[in-house]
């Protein structure tokens, strides 16, 4: 099984947000579920480059059918839509289940949409390939690894989703950077020097900003400190 | 059989190792196909030695400058190449292969099709199939 990246113009659903007024960093595509005909519910999770207010957004969003609207509780620029749209408000991730490839990831920033997906093999990365570039023009291939598991579908990211609101950039930056070079792992894989050298910043400031995320985990799952 | 090894770098001794120890067989075609920006094998193919070591008969071929994938498949086709070999230059964080953008290339051109089998620090394209 391969796990493949790429990216595309954006189009659809994502294209019409990044046309509003406010200026949108990025849109991922958190879930979606079909309704009947060439509908389908879509969730999103949209970062604005600055704080919106809900009536904002609302008066900016007029012309798609919006179903919810809920600010991340700790991050005021982000959004997590539910929107009805057409199927081909959503094409991308349509050609990847059409073409039994396993969505994981797709993501517009940047001008692009950014996929992460899982094909079988080589020939079967060249017919999802094939039928994306028929839809969307180029395809520009970022990345493509071996890989045993198929891993977390789209949909499945539900604690990201919760979580993803309750720290800040900077905190999910360290935490990421953390987990990827391996400093949970038993024995460590790396020295906290090294993450902070990663990341450029003191070691006392990754290990406040650690602290921080493992308080935020506590309280998702104890509740709030008495 | 006919094995091609790109080499995009003469630092590339570790990939060049494994591809004639695990996975040429004995007997095999060996073509090393040079980029242009690898200005000279000598220091590689003398280090590895891949007649003494190998036993592999080998023939060194250069790509032009200006070349693109086409140039390389073709290349393939003439010669009916059974694998492409390409070492691993650069890894993720996590340490999985990433796959440079000339092997992006090959694996979505419309004809070459086949296998791809990532290995300790070469990928290897194999079983491969040609179009028409």
């Amino acid at each position: 099984m391969l796990r493949i990246e790429f990216q595309v113009k954006l189009a659809g659903i994502s294209s019409h947000l990044f046309d509003i007024d406010e200026p949108v960093k990025s849109i991922e595509i958190d879930n979606a579920l079909p309704v009947s005909g060439d509908m389908v519910f879509l969730f999103l999770s949209v970062k604005f480059d600055s704080e919106v207010t809900v009536d904002r957004l609302s008066e900016e969003l007029s012309s798609i059918e919006v179903v919810d609207v809920t600010q991340a509780e700790l991050n005021p620029q982000i959004y997590y839509l539910g929107v009805m749209a057409q199927l081909s408000d959503a094409s991308v991730l349509s050609l990847l289940t059409e073409n039994q490839a396993i969505p994981h990831r797709i993501v517009g920033k940047n001008a692009h949409l950014e996929v992460m997906a899982s094909v079988r093999d080589w020939n079967h990365l060249k017919e999802v390939a094939d039928a994306i570039e028929t839809e969307h023009g180029s395809l520009e291939l970022l990345g493509t690894t071996q890989t045993d598991s198929i891993g977390f579908p789209l949909g499945s990211n539900k604690l990201k989703q919760s979580m993803s609101g309750k720290l800040s950039e900077e905190q999910l930056d360290v935490l990421e950077t953390a987990y990827r070079m391996g400093y949970f792992k038993v024995p460590q894989e790396v020295t906290a020097e090294e993450i902070a050298s990663e990341l450029d910043i003191s070691r006392s400031t990754l290990s406040a900003r650690l602290r921080r995320v493992e308080h935020n985990f506590c309280a998702l799952l104890f509740g709030p400190q008495e | 059989m006919t094995t091609i090894i790109i080499i995009k770098s003469v630092e590339h001794h570790a990939s060049v190792r494994e591809i004639l120890g695990s996975v040429v067989d004995d007997g095999e075609r060996v073509y090393f196909l040079r980029l242009p920006t690898v200005r000279c094998l000598g220091p590689l193919i003398q280090e590895v030695n891949p007649m003494i070591n190998y036993g592999v008969d080998y023939t060194i071929t250069p790509l032009p400058e200006g070349y693109d994938v086409s140039t390389l498949v073709e290349f393939a086709t003439e010669f009916d190449a059974n694998r492409i070999c390409i070492g691993i230059s650069d890894r993720t964080l996590t340490g999985k292969a990433r796959i440079d953008d000339l092997t992006q290339s090959i694996l979505l051109h419309d004809d070459i099709s086949g296998d791809f089998v990532v290995g300790e620090h070469a990928i290897i394209l194999e079983e491969l199939e040609y179009g028409d």
